[in-house]
């Protein structure tokens, strides 16, 4: 219980520290949006007054003095009000990040966690059975097809599962003619929609997980304990999973911890590849167009997703691992 | 009947492109119900092999290659695994070596037991909580250690607990192999007894797997010398200990003494009263001197010493009022008294023993000696240099006067790099020696620590070296900055003892042909007598006696001294529980 507690306190420190570095870097740089864009209109002759009064009440200028505008940006942080977007103006920025969210998270979140497990029951089975074709196949395999860059095999399967051979939509994470709604029409759409950008993120991150599991298992599996629970002739299956692969699995976490982390930031290629209305794609939108506060906004959920993420990870190697409790 | 039966056994050692190699070959020997046997070897006689085999736990690329093992009639060496396994319970149990690692980290102690209650199911539901308790209770631990998980416990309690689990399976037949090697002296000689004491009140017939002759002729019945794969006698302890056959046997035993002794010698190395002397041949009996209370205590034999051009004259090491607090572990702990006010000085050329169990506080001193770490107060001197206070640049000049020769030969040579390279390293660095000068310096340094042809050492990588060639090249990187003093750790304790008493005549020739000074650090009283002058004994960070090294284990004063000249094994001394 203490363990969580400080685990919770650490959580909440780096939380504020990340905060407060999204409040402080962008203070530290010279300038400003409303300076550059006076700066663009002052090529082309003198800017008026007013017209340099309408740029900063546009762009929003800091008044008061660098606490007043901590305390009223920890402020706006809180009640997560992150201004209005340029790109889609008049939509606040709030409203579009957390519609893109889910999307990100079901997908490539829950993907994520699937080529996990996936991955790590066929390492340990490829350890277990060495030599033999339950370690070649996936092994091998697993290599070949994380070989590709994800963005290719993401083209290789729009291009002939959707292009060529029609049986799955090629963009989008559902129909255009459904709206979001929670009914089992809409539940199927999607699911049918996130085949393929599923399908793309297996395929390439299923083999490092198969090859890390293999790996550290077969280094369990020569450790005395492995030995020691065969001398005692407990069963092979409580000897390859409860002694070697339990163990062997403590160092992959931190592994699954940074690809949970990569979850909301690192789906960009795989959501414009498909058009999917994510996380990634609106920070790829948001980048293209220079829109601020959608960037300011996406970067601080990103940081938020990898602490997340991370104390996840603490929390499950505290459950796991008996050592690392004290 | 016998209960085991071993008939021209080999285990062979098959990879793939690689030679067959035997590591068994053509074993056979019967054990008896309820008998103590020895099996003794050095590192690479096939000891640990055959005991893998004896309990069908050979892995690939280790194999059985030939011949049968009679478990109790049956051919355990051509049964299907499962039906091993099966038998495991009241068959055949193993202590495995490294008792350290020998139990899931991850899963608690009750669980371990239980595992072993659930896979073969002989023990009832209800009774598993009893039973796990009564096995804890059998070797000696209170059954709030079931509670614990592996990390929680010292090295002696785990090493129980693996004995308790073996136990667990209600064996006939227990093979420990090296069961208490990792463990402290004073743990392992505790370890010893309940071992000992399970066998007497049990009645399970044990195979105590040893490098140590002297361990398993202090608690077996019989022994079975084993060397090159083949067991070159067997025969009981009485008849090993008194009269040895096979020369191999001989060449082991000789290298046994008793610190006590008035005169101590092994092969190349003897100590008589209080003077030291290395021989080629053995000394001749020592006249009878009259009781040690009365015998003057000679200065120690200090080297002529050697002046190095351009460099410093000797100096002596002064450590005065040391100590050394750790912050506490966690918050839960109390900060560690590691060192506790000790003083002493090593003269120029002496050589001093810095003895104790693990835990003791001597490798803290060797660190704070070399500037690895900073006493918590107290001074080290050496000549002008603070050592206590030393930064960056005073470092240098005191590694080159000061070297270290590490424990474990294995770990202290990157793997990477052949001899040449590792020797080159500190000669450029601190003679400033380049090319061909440095090269020549470099298999000096071979040719000084023994290794020859030194052309063909210095080309070597470490995994072409056997432990004791490892360490020869750990020392001459020690001697490669020509140093005044050197600190070694424990420089013997990885080393097969045939190899021992070498790798010390070398040490004790270079004090006296270099005139390097010696802080020999160890938990064996034996090679203290023999290479030492000084000894300073220490006991939880503080020095509880010191003084002359013979008059000293000769004559103990302090109680604690007394235990770790009890804890060494001593194939004379036989205990109430052997057949002498």
């Amino acid at each position: 219980m203490r363990f969580v507690l400080n685990k919770v306190g650490l959580l909440a420190l780096t939380l504020w520290a990340a905060i407060t570095l999204n409040f402080l870097l962008p203070r530290l740089m010279p300038g400003s949006p409303a300076d550059a864009a006076l700066a663009k209109l002052a090529q082309n002759g003198p800017v008026s007054p007013a017209t340099k009064a309408a740029v900063e009440a546009q762009l929003g200028v800091p008044t008061g003095s660098m606490w007043e505008q901590y305390l009223s940006y920890l402020g706006s942080v809180a009640r997560f009000d992150f201004g209005v977007s340029y790109t889609f103006f008049p939509q606040s920025v709030a409203g579009l990040v957390t519609a893109a969210l889910p999307w990100t998270i079901i997908l490539v979140g829950l993907v994520t966690i699937i080529a996990f497990i996936f991955g790590t029951l066929l390492g340990v089975l490829a350890a277990w059975k060495r030599g033999t074709w339950l370690d070649t196949l996936p092994t091998v395999g697993g290599t070949f097809a994380s070989a590709f860059p994800y963005f290719w095999t993401a083209l290789l399967l729009v291009f002939f599962l959707g292009y060529v051979g029609g049986w799955f939509p090629t963009s989008g994470a559902f129909s255009r003619s459904a709206t979001p709604e929670f009914s089992l029409a809409f539940v199927g759409d999607a699911l049918y929609h996130a085949i393929l950008p599923a399908t793309t993120i297996l395929i390439t991150s299923l083999g490092g997980w198969i090859l890390g599991m293999r790996s550290t298992m077969i280094n369990t599996l020569g450790e005395d304990y492995v030995t020691f629970a065969e001398a005692n002739g407990l069963r092979p299956r409580t000897v390859a999973l409860r002694y070697a692969a339990r163990n062997a699995i403590l160092p992959n976490l931190t592994s699954f911890g940074l690809a949970l982390g990569a979850v909301v930031g690192g789906s960009l290629l795989v959501e414009r590849v498909f058009a999917y209305p994510g996380v990634g794609y609106l920070l790829y939108t948001a980048v293209t167009n220079q829109d601020y506060p959608l960037m300011q906004a996406l970067f601080l959920i990103i940081t938020i997703s990898v602490l997340l993420a991370n104390f996840i990870v603490d929390i499950l190697y505290g459950i796991l691992d008996p050592r690392t409790r004290r | 009947m016998s209960l085991m039966s071993v008939r021209d056994l080999s285990v062979v050692y098959a990879s793939k492109g690689a030679e067959r190699v035997y590591a068994v070959k053509d074993v056979s020997f019967d054990l008896q119900p309820g008998e103590f046997v020895g099996l003794v070897g050095e590192s690479g006689s096939g000891k640990s092999t055959l005991g893998f085999a004896l309990t069908r736990l050979s892995k690939p690329p280790a194999m059985i290659g030939g011949g049968s093992i009679l478990f109790d009639g049956v051919d355990i060496a051509e049964m299907d695994p499962k039906a091993v396994r099966v038998q495991r319970q009241g068959g055949f149990a193993m202590v495995l070596q490294s008792g350290m690692n020998a139990l899931n980290p991850v899963r608690s102690i009750r669980n371990h037991f239980f595992d072993i209650f659930e896979a073969h199911g002989h023990v009832a539901k209800r009774d598993r909580e009893a039973r796990a308790q009564e096995l804890a209770g059998k070797v000696e631990l209170p059954g709030s250690v079931l509670d614990r998980f592996p990390g929680e416990l010292s090295g002696g309690m785990r090493q129980r607990v693996s004995i308790a689990l073996a136990l667990s399976l209600e064996p006939r037949l227990m093979v420990f192999d090296e069961p208490t090697t990792a463990l402290d002296v004073l743990v392992q000689h505790a370890v010893m007894d309940t071992i000992r004491e399970l066998q007497k009140s049990m009645g399970f017939t044990a195979v105590l797997i040893s490098h140590d002759l002297g361990i398993v002729l202090e608690v077996t019945e019989r022994v079975m010398v084993m060397h090159e794969g083949q067991i070159v006698e067997d025969a009981s302890s009485a008849d090993i200990l008194n009269a040895p056959q096979h020369e191999y046997t001989r060449m082991l035993l000789s290298h046994y003494g008793d610190p006590r002794a008035e005169v101590v010698e092994v092969p190349g190395l003897a100590s008589r009263g209080s003077l030291r002397a290395s021989v080629v041949e053995p000394v001749e009996p020592v006249e009878p001197v009259e009781t040690i209370e009365l015998a003057p205590t000679p200065a120690p034999t200090h080297a002529p010493a050697r002046t190095r051009e351009g460099r410093a004259a000797h100096q002596a090491i002064v450590v005065s009022g040391v100590s050394k607090l750790y912050p506490r572990p966690s918050r839960a702990d109390q900060p560690v008294l590691a060192v506790d006010d000790v003083s002493f000085t090593l003269e120029p050329g002496a050589s001093m023993a810095l003895v104790g169990a693990s835990g003791s506080g001597k490798s803290t001193i060797a660190k704070m000696i070399t500037g690895i770490e900073h006493p918590t107060s107290g001074t080290i001197t050496f000549g002008d240099l603070q050592i206590d206070k030393v930064k960056r640049r005073g470092l240098k000049s005191l590694h080159r006067e000061v070297q270290m020769v590490f424990q474990d030969p294995y770990a202290a040579l990157n793997p990477l790099h052949t001899v040449e390279y590792t020797l080159t390293r500190p000669v450029v660095n601190y003679s400033g020696l380049r090319g061909r000068d440095a090269r020549r310096r470099v298999l000096e340094l071979l040719e000084t620590v023994g290794l020859t042809p030194v052309e063909q050492f210095a080309a070597r990588l470490p995994h072409q070296l056997s432990g004791g060639q490892r360490q020869r090249v750990v020392i001459a990187r020690a001697l490669a900055s020509d140093p005044q003093v050197i600190i070694a750790d424990e420089p013997v304790s990885m080393l097969d003892v045939s190899l021992r008493a070498g790798l010390l005549a070398l040490l004790e020739g270079l004090r006296e042909t270099w005139g390097v000074s010696m802080l020999y650090i160890t938990h064996d009283l034996l090679s203290a007598r023999l290479v030492t002058d000084q000894i300073m004994v220490l006991n939880k960070g503080a020095v509880v006696e010191s003084g002359n090294t013979a008059s000293v284990l000769q004559n103990p004063q302090h109680d604690y001294t007394v235990r770790l000249l009890d804890a060494i094994p001593n194939p004379g001394r036989r205990t109430p529980g052997g057949s002498a």
